[in-house]
């Protein structure tokens, strides 16, 4: 089930759960990257013979390039090239002409600069974003000294040289024809096609911008401009698609060569916290929280924030940060005594919003250590919505909710809950917990075993558009409430023994996830569940053993359950008990309903090999209770199939069908292929139990059932159950005197049984 | 002031073993002398101003040559012949600080000298142009990305002589500090190895290996060269590395090899002394030195710091007053006044003096680390913070810092954050019982009682110097009903009081023998309670307590009751008659059932 809970730390460049890019406030330095605009702008008022379209593309081009981070030469003109060759050609041509002549060339730029724009009738006004963006400019460049004049001109001379410096001489001339024709043809072409390419070439977006950044620092180092862009960027993958972002090491170096330059740069401490807290790595991420920290408390106490406010303020969300990380690394007592810590301190400056991030913390905290924290968290929802904290409200409802699930609280309830957060979220624009809260539903369902519905809402979550702009060529978001719920969608195909679609699944959610991510987990164990199962089911216990331990590394109760599984089918009965019993005393403890009742079922099984059908009946029915009271339909079905089973050994057919009657329906809607095999093969089963005299019809109704189990179970690919079906088949034709019929399924049975080794003894007492 | 005068203050005797022997090197202090001179005349040819005054130094400690004992100068070459014009022409420039001038006219000379000075000249002009650049660079970020353009040149011209090992020990230095200065650590340290197998006698090489060894271990890797000097650059990295023991003994050896004059040794053990805080030792040192060299500046800012402590008003107003007579415009100088300043309680004109000292030089650590404490004196935390982190920048291994970290925000109430920083200033001085005290008392208030325990305790084994460990380490027993513990704490911590002699200003004591008296009582050992109850009564705030005691106490024994026997009950104040007589300890087999 998702773990709400992943997200909630306090980021200081996100409120409500996005990221906001630019909360590094805007500096102005003359750069020669902006000259380069400058000239741009120049060149767009100055030429009149530019062809509408070309410059409604340059003008669209205008806002993203003025506010981006600073470009190369040749990624500049490449974006201008593809709105307008010609303004490109002509603005690289005017700063080669800078470039190649004196410190006075660049001098009378300047100076002539405010002409096109003072006029009257220009284009751009003095108000205007582009006329702002020219004073701004204007007043840096005045404010220069000599020396900085100088060394300005110089760093325009090594930009334009770093790119453009291998070609000798002046640049040519674009040849006229492929230019007139390539106009001619995007004339021609839809507007829908130039947006669309413009789209791609965006600054804000496209790989070729990160990669160009990626290289850029090993060059020369980055301006403020860039080291913001470029910090804001990886915090922002480092949220949704882990994937994108760098390499945990390239990342490091990065942040350190940053740091190295500009120490102040206190931003980067705390991404370094984040880095390192994917490779785990408790030291690092504490030095670097703290150090942040350190830093941010200088820079709220000269902040606006009303002075000492400001810088109580970071002390306290430096202290719950604190907590957060012991939390993370499963520290839980440094953890408690970090959070009483910010407690005290928020309480004492009656910072209520700070104490809810407290409140939330404490009872993920106590979920974490297993201890129940429901009350802890009702009071946070109520707090969070009295003080209008959307994001907290319903990350709380959305935790009371997974503890309700599993508490065995009433399912419509539950729904209604989820439904009003819904809600909320909508009304909010909270993406990523409209994600997390169809991921919880998707699981939910699962757990109740409606896998219908579980697949309906998975492919809601999987279709639907995201809410947040799609950023920095993040396509989809690559959070954990995705992989839930296509660990989900591959285990439901798999269950329909559609194991080519579920492995292409688990294929994409590798490429999605890599092994070294924090979500990788999901996926694992999922994939390892599918190999156990198939395993188990074509009888190859040897080659379900080796799972057992790798499952036990990533869940230790679900490896303890498959042990005892692989136990019992390798017919080592006491050990099997014995580690199911440890098992049962470990969910107890936990209150993790499913596994008991699993449990249980296998420890009935476990009676059954001993013959002591009569045994495993009070444990069926308590499991049958359990399951019942936490809606738990397709255990509940199950261990209807067990009892009819127990009964029909026990030689009451009759009542066996009476039963499996209530279990048909629901296994048949929702149940997995081998729930569906099993069931009708123990109605048949029954049927032909209960027709001690011959009567045909009955026997025919048998054969029907039978011949439907028997097609379940070949697509599962299940040749054990599918023998011993055909031996069934072929008795009844048998019976009926269908001598082609009963040769057929007797040859049938002939070939499964030749592929097989020969069968286990107490073979009849299983399901 | 409380917060540094836990850091600065105490007193234990460090005691250290003379070293008996004379090394055998040191036996021609003739030759040594010869040495000396030869090599300053080298140094200052080629303007390694401070290698000189080093060697100067050493060489005026040592008798005067006789004139037939003067080596002679250096024999030139032909090639020195032919650049001797340039050179000299070239040198004047340098020394006026014309760098590009003085390499432009010494690009041509064949001579090692010459090519030495020619790089020397482009290296510093470099350096110059950096400094002059920072001051006007485009934007915030950029301030930091000044760099000297010439060390990449440099460094590729000198690598490829020294490939082909055409380098001399002046350039071989010289190729270190620019592979040290492009960051090329590792390269860095085998070039100065190199640079000081060539030319053993040129300390600036040794002082730049001196910077780049982190560890002893990395110090015991390094084959030097065999000569007396090492023994000085030994000497130094022991007290850079905290081994100020070692540090001791070298320095000692070295004096009773004749360099007993020597101004620099004086000033080393002085601050070797201030490390370990021995003050009275350290003090005496310094006003020695100050006597033989009345216009020093160096080190006059440790001088300051001990006097700080020590609260001498009057020395450390006469020793500022002298120092701005010198040059006023002296890092070490701005240090003193700031210290003088916040011994008047002026803490804004003390942090204002930091900061000029740190204009001086921003890479002044301990100026940073003192204008921390000034802004806490102040209650400024924010400012405290800043000051303090950037002391750890310029310096990770800056206790102090991370101490004072630690206390802001102790200050601030925060104990669990603070345990980080304290962790860190432990980690850097794990025999320091101030952090270790530190990290007691943010446990205790944490209720982390046990781990409290263990600090309190581990404080108290390496040599408390507050003597408050033990003390707390006892309430906490007291605290959990632990009370024989706390009656072992409590005996100790009186012997340990009465023992120095010196009967400090303890309101404690009272509080210990008050308990004890208590322990006793109920114990049944009346002689002993009734010994802690007179002594209590010398207390003022005990003293009823002491009177009430005793009365119960002549009470039971009117009862008849007998003084309990049980041997197995600690019992120290057999000899407690006299305060001044030290009382003999418990053995540490005793104190077994203390340990947490």
């Amino acid at each position: 089930m998702a773990s709400v809970h992943e997200s909630l730390y306090f980021n200081p460049m996100m409120t409500n759960g996005v990221v906001h890019a630019n909360v590094f406030g805007i500096k102005d330095w003359v750069t020669p990257y902006k000259i380069s605009v400058l000239v741009l702008l120049d060149e767009m008022t100055i030429s009149k013979r530019m062809t509408l379209l070309e410059r409604r593309r340059l003008n669209k081009l205008i806002l993203p390039l003025q506010q981006g981070p600073d470009l190369t030469l040749r990624h500049f003109l490449k974006t201008v090239e593809e709105c307008s060759a010609e303004t490109a050609f002509a603005v690289k041509l005017r700063l080669h002409m800078m470039v190649v002549g004196e410190l006075k060339d660049m001098e009378s730029f300047f100076d002539t600069l405010p002409n096109p724009f003072s006029d009257a009738e220009s284009e751009a006004s003095k108000t205007s974003v582009v006329g702002l963006f020219m004073r701004h400019m204007l007043l840096a460049y005045n404010k220069l000294s000599f020396s900085q004049v100088y060394k300005l001109y110089t760093a325009l001379q090594r930009y334009y040289d770093d790119c453009l410096g291998s070609q000798p001489g002046p640049p040519t001339a674009p040849p006229v024809d492929a230019d007139m024709e390539l106009s001619e043809m995007e004339l021609t072409s839809t507007e829908d096609g130039a947006e669309g390419k413009m789209d791609k070439e965006e600054p804000d977006a496209g790989p070729m911008q990160y990669s160009e950044l990626d290289e850029a620092p090993r060059r020369c180092p980055l301006s403020q401009k860039q080291a913001e862009y470029f910090l804001a960027r990886q915090a922002y993958l480092l949220k949704n698609d882990e994937n994108k972002a760098l390499k945990p090491a390239a990342l490091q170096e990065e942040l350190n060569n940053m740091l190295k330059f500009n120490p102040d740069f206190a931003e980067a401490h705390y991404l370094s916290y984040l880095n390192s807290m994917r490779v785990q790595d408790v030291f690092i991420s504490t030095h670097s929280l703290l150090h942040y920290f350190d830093r941010l408390i200088l820079t709220g106490g000269d902040g606006k924030s009303n002075g000492d406010e400001g810088y109580g303020r970071s002390l306290r969300y430096a202290a719950l940060n604190l907590a957060a990380l012991h939390c993370r690394f499963g520290h839980y007592q440094q953890a408690e005594l970090a959070l009483q810590e910010a407690i005290r301190i928020a309480q004492e400056s009656n910072d209520h919003v700070c104490l809810q991030h407290c409140l939330s913390w404490l009872y993920t905290l106590e979920q974490m250590k297993g201890s129940d924290s429901s009350v802890l968290t009702e009071d946070s929802v109520k707090m969070a919505a009295h003080f209008g904290l959307p994001y907290l409200a319903s990350l709380g409802i959305q935790s009371l909710v997974q503890q309700g699930a599993t508490g065995g609280k009433a399912a419509n309830m539950l729904m209604d809950a989820l439904k009003d957060t819904d809600i909320l979220h909508w009304k909010h624009s909270l993406s990523e917990l409209i994600d997390i809260s169809l991921a919880q539903t998707t699981s939910i369902w699962r757990m109740y075993g409606k896998s219908t519905m579980a697949l309906q809402c998975a492919q809601v979550l999987l279709n639907m558009n995201s809410l947040e702009q799609v950023d920095f060529g993040v396509q989809q978001n690559n959070t954990e409430a995705f992989a839930v719920v296509l660990c989900h969608l591959a285990e439901l195909h798999a269950e329909q023994g559609l194991f080519g679609a579920s492995s292409e699944i688990l294929k994409h959610l590798k490429e999605r996830f890599p092994p070294h991510t924090q979500h990788a987990k999901l996926w694992m164990l999922c994939d390892l569940k599918i190999q156990f199962e198939r395993a188990m089911n074509d009888g190859k216990y040897h080659l379900a053993e080796p799972h057992v331990a790798a499952i036990a590394a990533l869940d230790q109760m679900e490896g303890l359950y498959r042990k005892g599984l692989v136990m019992k089918a390798q017919n080592q009965t006491t050990d099997a008990y014995r580690v199911l019993q440890r098992l049962q005393l470990l969910c107890e403890k936990t209150k993790c309903t499913e596994m008991i009742i699993r449990v249980m079922l296998t420890t009935a099984e476990l009676h059954w090999e001993s013959s002591g059908f009569s045994t495993a009946l009070p444990l069926l029915l308590q499991a049958l209770v359990l399951a019942r009271q936490h809606h738990l339909q397709a255990l509940a079905s199950e261990t209807i199939l067990h009892l009819a089973f127990s009964q029909l050994m026990l030689g009451v057919p009759e009542q066996a069908l009476n039963i499996l009657h209530e279990a048909m329906e629901p296994i048949l809607a929702h149940g997995a292929l081998l729930d569906k095999g099993r069931a009708l093969l123990l109605v048949a089963k029954c049927q032909m139990a209960s027709s001690f005299l011959i009567s045909p019809p009955r026997l025919e109704q048998a054969v029907q059932t039978l011949d439907e189990a028997a097609a379940y179970f070949s697509r599962m690919g299940c040749k054990d159950r599918l023998r011993d079906t055909h031996y069934l088949q072929a008795r009844l034709h048998h019976a009926l005197g269908h001598t082609a019929q009963r040769n057929e399924c007797a040859l049938l049975f002939r070939m499964v049984d030749q592929e097989l080794p020969p069968a286990r003894a107490n073979l009849a007492n299983r399901l | 002031s409380a917060s540094r005068g836990r850091l600065e203050g105490g007193a234990t005797a460090q005691q250290y073993e003379k070293m008996a022997a004379l090394s055998s090197e040191f036996g021609d202090l003739v030759q040594i002398k010869k040495q000396l001179i030869s090599v300053i005349s080298l140094c200052k040819e080629r303007g390694l101003v401070h290698s000189v005054k080093w060697a100067s130094e050493l060489a005026f400690a040592l008798k005067p040559l006789p004139m037939s004992e003067l080596p002679p100068p250096a024999p030139l070459t032909e090639e020195d012949v032919e650049d001797l014009d340039a050179l000299g022409l070239a040198k004047s420039y340098f020394d006026l600080k014309e760098y590009d001038r003085a390499a432009y006219f010494l690009r041509g000379c064949r001579s090692k000298k010459a090519y030495f000075l020619y790089m020397y000249s482009r290296y510093l002009s470099g350096e110059k142009k950096k400094d002059d650049e920072t001051v006007d660079s485009l934007g915030p970020l950029e301030k930091g990305q000044v760099r000297n353009e010439a060390l990449r040149e440099l460094r590729v011209e000198l690598s490829k002589k020294h490939r082909t090992g055409e380098l001399d020990g002046f350039t071989l230095y010289l190729y270190g500090v620019v592979l040290r200065k492009l960051d090329l650590l590792k390269e860095a340290v085998d070039v100065f190895v190199e640079a000081t197998h060539a030319l053993p006698l040129h300390w600036g090489a040794w002082l730049e290996l001196c910077n780049l060894i982190t560890n002893i271990e990395m110090l015991k890797s390094l084959s030097l060269p065999d000569c007396w000097i090492r023994d000085f650059f030994l000497a130094h990295m022991y007290t850079e590395l905290q081994m100020i023991k070692e540090a001791l003994q070298k320095y000692q050896s070295l004096i009773e090899a004749g360099f007993s004059k020597s101004t620099y040794i004086i000033s080393q053990i002085a601050v070797a002394y201030h490390n370990i805080r021995d003050i009275d030792q350290a003090l005496s040192l310094f006003n020695e030195l100050r006597e033989q060299d009345p216009y020093r500046i160096e080190n006059m800012d440790t001088f300051s710091n001990l006097l700080y402590v020590r609260s001498m008003k009057p020395e450390l107003s006469y020793l500022a007053h002298n120092l701005v007579e010198i040059d006023k415009y002296r890092v070490e100088t701005c240090c003193v006044i700031g210290n003088y300043y916040s011994l008047r309680s002026q803490h804004e004109k003390a942090a204002l003096y930091f900061q000029r000292a740190l204009k001086l030089n921003p890479r002044c650590l301990g100026a940073w680390t003192l204008m921390g404490h000034e802004y806490m004196e102040m209650k400024n935390t924010s400012a405290a913070i800043q000051a303090y982190r950037h002391a750890i920048e310029v310096n990770k291994r800056d206790y102090r810092a991370w101490y004072g970290l630690g206390q802001t925000y102790e200050i601030l109430k925060m104990h669990f954050y603070c345990l980080y920083y304290y962790r860190r200033a432990h980690q850097l001085r794990p025999n320091d019982s101030r952090m270790l005290v530190a990290l007691g008392e943010c446990y205790e208030k944490l209720s982390q009682l046990s781990e409290a325990k263990k600090c309190y305790w581990r404080a108290y084994s390496v040599g408390d110097v507050e003597r408050m460990a033990l003390l707390k380490l006892a309430k906490l027993h007291e605290q959990l009903n632990e009370s024989d513990e706390a009656a072992h704490c409590y005996i100790i911590y009186i012997q340990d009081i009465f023992s120095c002699g010196e009967l400090l200003e303890h309101v404690e004591v009272s509080t210990a023998l008050r308990y004890l008296g208590q322990y006793y009582f109920k114990n049944k050992r009346y002689d002993e309670a009734s010994l802690c109850a007179q002594r209590c009564c010398d207390y003022n705030d005990a003293r009823e307590e002491g009177k009430a005691l005793l009365r119960q106490i002549s009470q039971v024994r009117d009862q008849g009751e007998a003084s309990s026997a049980d041997v197995s009950l600690p019992c120290v104040f057999g000899s407690l008659s006299n305060n001044n007589t030290p009382v003999r300890r418990v053995s540490p087999l005793d104190l077994s059932s203390v340990t947490p």
